[in-house]
């Protein structure tokens, strides 16, 4: 009898190493996408699908298999762990709050025991369980992929170029000029340079921080731990910004003295480099198997044709990491593991469900290139217009005669109840002028009375549930 | 629909009358949200318009078409003279006579038209379906909002004439979401209560299949197995079309045959291919054992299949590639039911045949 049970938890450990019932789902987005309302919603939403039921577009939950789910303690254990409760304590408060928002890598870990349903494993287990880790982490990191590609040369020359647009100048002019009088040639003693570099920095950070918190554009010349710096606040390696002297870019380097300022920036920019971008990408791109991406379509239409395209540089910049390989390098780099994409528009609850259509499609179109690469490299890429948190229900009423199916919440400022309709949300790309044109109004509700012991009202989290893990519940 | 942004307050009218678009569709069971334009009919192109092909043979189709209701008006027409020549010449002979027969005429017409009408109401349900799989099988690929809601209503009310659905369609509505589009609630009908309904056909095709396989295994004339073929599987496409809310009637479940047999011809290759393999696998297991046996297989593999097949034709949402239902299941009951047949037989004949050697002893 021992023997048969030896055997039976034998053939039941490979069935799972066999199939592979581990999935590391990374969350992605520029700030203010709802990364972390996502990853609160995703958690909720698979602790309180084996007692509700409620998920019914994830097959398992569907089909009554799911058994049991909670969260885990994970096993990387130099990630910090994704603060749920408190996530959800602060949207379930008397005072509902957004949960803070995504200023480092984190983590949290889910099992969920279910019933296997394939014909054959059920054979040698009838249960097991799905380990889902969720990685959040800031999209604005994903964009230092191609400065790895760069020296710090070639980075100086593209940040010139970039500086010097029309739009960005007012703001870059400054710190420009204090950059072009710098000294690249003194050599002087390591405390006091580090100081000057620093202020220098700092200066230059906070210049194209004033211009991006305004255009919202993502450019090269800000990497992306100098918008959010995670850990690494204050510390040297980020203290470095480009040569903007079109002489200096000219000169052969190697005629600077090893501790002159020019070799002490390159070295804290090769620094970055390898410590800082390699390893998050090493570890982000072999471990991780699912992805999703999410963008904030609502504001990205409330805002003009400019920052449009900007913002569809940026996603398809963004997502130019996950066409790995086109480019040669990355792939010898890393052996990245992603094969489901999937990339959503957020916050469509502030949308009449009769245009979630429009609006995902319209996103679709935003991403098309950037879709069509990643899919030609054999990753799996959907898209979709979700809500993780669904603020508002939708109602019909009756506008100059017609009937309007609108949206009913609350106003964020005033507490009272209000009936939106946020407009004709486009389903296509717009060209300049139809963008001049269109009139739009998204206005945020507020986060209405949620219970904490029931899951939290979505739209369309089941899907995503499904098309980014629903695979593993075999 | 507006182009701009508006918004109502508490205080505005507007604000008051709006209804809870999903609280009123419980409580009211009103058919869809009330933006839900009527589909209209022109929206779904004619199947000749989507599909490539032959235009359909046009040369003098009205003559051709006239054919069969002519010839049949001329034979009732021809009949009715003739009875009215019998009963009257019946009268003339002998009232009593001809009264019984008048009555028995009339009882025949009336039972007959009453047949008649119920077949042609039957046809025009089979039609429908026709109709509402096209038209939900285009939502299922459209990107629309507000229209699968009255569509899936009225396949729910025929289905629940003949079909008790109350637990299926409550699991139904306590799914469905407000935001969910067509496509999505089209996809939760056939998972709730269309899935429900299909395993009771499952249920129903796996009985009659095995039963015919039975009867065909163990029946000893050839020709009584044709005779049994026709009788179960009409009484099986019967029993499925009911549940599926088109019950067809012998006239009417003629045509339905003759579809179901197309369909299974013109099956695709693959699924063919595949089905054929497993027929043959069943066949040369059994074939070592009894060819009546084997027989019996193939007799309920082909009910199995024909079952499926009305199963294609009926169920209102047509089948994904994942929830189609497959032959494997069924077959294996089937290869089950003759076997265990086979062997209760043979042990049997076994334990006679030691009988007789102990009695020769």
């Amino acid at each position: 009898m021992d023997l048969i049970n030896k055997f039976k938890t034998r053939s039941s450990q490979l069935v799972d190493r066999g199939l592979n019932r581990n999935v590391r789902v990374a969350v992605t987005g520029l700030s203010g996408a709802g990364k972390t309302a996502f990853t609160t919603s995703l958690i909720n939403q698979l602790l309180h699908a084996p007692i509700e039921e409620h998920l019914t577009f994830l097959s398992v939950n569907a089909e009554k298999r799911m058994l049991a789910s909670k969260l885990t303690q994970h096993e990387e254990l130099h990630i910090p762990a994704f603060d749920y409760s408190n996530a959800l304590a602060n949207l379930t408060s008397d005072i509902p709050q957004w949960p803070e928002s995504t200023r480092n890598v984190s983590q949290a870990q889910i099992k969920c025991r279910f019933k296997v349903g394939h014909r054959w494993a059920k054979k040698l287990q009838s249960d097991s369980t799905v380990t889902i880790e969720v990685v959040d982490y800031p999209g604005e990191w994903l964009l230092d992929l191609p400065l790895l590609a760069m020296d710090y040369q070639g980075w100086s020359k593209a940040c010139i170029k970039y500086l010097n647009s029309e739009r960005r100048k007012q703001y870059s002019e400054d710190i420009q000029d204090q950059i072009k009088a710098f000294d690249y040639k003194a050599v002087q003693d390591d405390v006091a340079l580090s100081k000057e570099l620093k202020e220098i920095a700092n200066e230059y950070r906070s210049s194209l921080m004033s211009y991006r918190n305004e255009y919202n554009d993502y450019g090269l010349a800000l990497p992306g731990r100098f918008i959010l710096p995670g850990s690494l606040k204050d510390a040297p390696t980020l203290d470095f910004f480009p040569v903007l002297n079109e002489d200096v870019l000219s000169l052969n380097w190697d005629q600077f003295e090893q501790g002159s300022s020019l070799k002490v920036l390159e070295k804290r920019f090769n620094y970055y480099k390898e410590k800082v971008i390699n390893p998050f990408f090493e570890e982000y791109f072999t471990k991780v198997d699912r992805q999703i991406v999410l963008i904030d379509t609502c504001s990205v239409l409330e805002s003009g044709y400019e920052s449009y395209q900007d913002l569809k540089g940026t996603v398809e910049r963004l997502l130019e990491g996950f066409s790995y390989g086109r480019s040669n390098w990355l792939k010898r780099l890393f052996s990245p593991s992603i094969d489901k994409l999937m990339i959503a528009a957020t916050k469509v609850d502030l949308v009449p469900p009769d245009q979630h259509s429009a609006m995902e499609s319209f996103m679709q179109k935003m991403v098309a290139q950037a879709k069509n690469n990643v899919g030609y490299e054999g990753v799996e890429v959907d898209t979709m217009a979700i809500s993780a948190l669904a603020t508002s229900e939708p109602v019909a009423t009756e506008h100059e005669g017609d009937k309007l199916l609108c949206v009913k919440g609350i106003e964020e400022n005033s507490g009272e109840s209000v009936i939106h309709y946020p407009g004709r949300v486009p389903d296509k790309g717009l060209s300049r002028q139809e963008w001049s044109k269109l009139n739009l109004d998204f206005a945020p509700f507020a986060i209405p009375e949620l219970s904490k012991d029931e899951s939290l009202p979505h739209i369309r989290m089941d899907k995503v549930i499904e098309f980014l893990i629903g695979d593993k519940f075999i | 629909m507006s182009d701009k942004p508006v918004k109502f307050y508490s205080k505005d009218k507007a604000h008051k009358d709006a209804e809870k678009l999903l609280k009123d569709s419980i409580l009211k069971d009103s058919p869809g949200s009330p933006l839900a334009n009527p589909i209209e009919s022109n929206a779904l192109l004619p199947e000749s318009a989507v599909n490539v092909g032959f235009k359909g043979d046009t040369s003098k189709p009205w003559l051709k078409k006239l054919f069969w209701p002519s010839l049949s008006a001329f034979v009732v027409f021809a009949a009715g003279y003739e009875a009215y020549g019998f009963v009257t010449g019946l009268i003339e002979a002998n009232w009593l006579l001809g009264a019984v027969a008048g009555g028995i005429a009339s009882v025949a017409v009336v039972s007959g038209g009453f047949a008649l009408f119920k077949s042609w109401r039957a046809r025009r349900r089979f039609k429908k379906r026709a109709q509402q799989q096209a038209t939900l099988q285009q939502m299922l690929t459209d990107n629309s909002y507000g229209k699968a809601g009255e569509v899936l209503k009225e396949v729910t009310n025929d289905l629940e004439e003949y079909v008790n659905v109350t637990l299926l369609k409550t699991d139904f509505e306590k799914k469905k979401q407000q935001v969910h589009n067509d496509q999505e609630l089209i996809q939760i009908y056939s998972g709730t209560v269309l899935e429900g309904l299909d395993k009771m056909a499952i249920d129903i095709v796996t009985k009659h299949a095995s039963e015919a396989a039975a009867m065909v295994a163990l029946s000893p004339l050839a020709a009584a197995d044709m005779a049994l073929v026709a009788w179960r599987s009409s009484k099986m496409i019967e029993q499925l079309s009911r549940l599926y809310g088109c019950p067809q009637t012998a006239l009417g479940r003629f045509e339905m045959t003759k579809r179901v047999f197309k369909n299974m011809m013109l099956a695709g290759a693959s699924e063919l291919v595949a089905d054929a393999g497993v027929e043959l696998l069943g066949k040369s297991l059994t074939a070592t054992i009894s060819a009546k046996a084997a027989q019996g297989i193939g007799v309920g593999v082909l009910i199995a299949r024909m079952g499926l097949q009305t199963m294609h034709l009926c169920r209102p949402v047509p089948f994904g590639q994942d929830n189609k239902p497959r032959l494997g299941q069924i077959r294996k009951s089937v290869y089950q039911k003759v076997v265990g047949l086979v062997k209760t037989a043979s042990t049997g004949k076994s334990d006679k045949s030691e009988d007789t050697i102990e009695n020769k002893k």
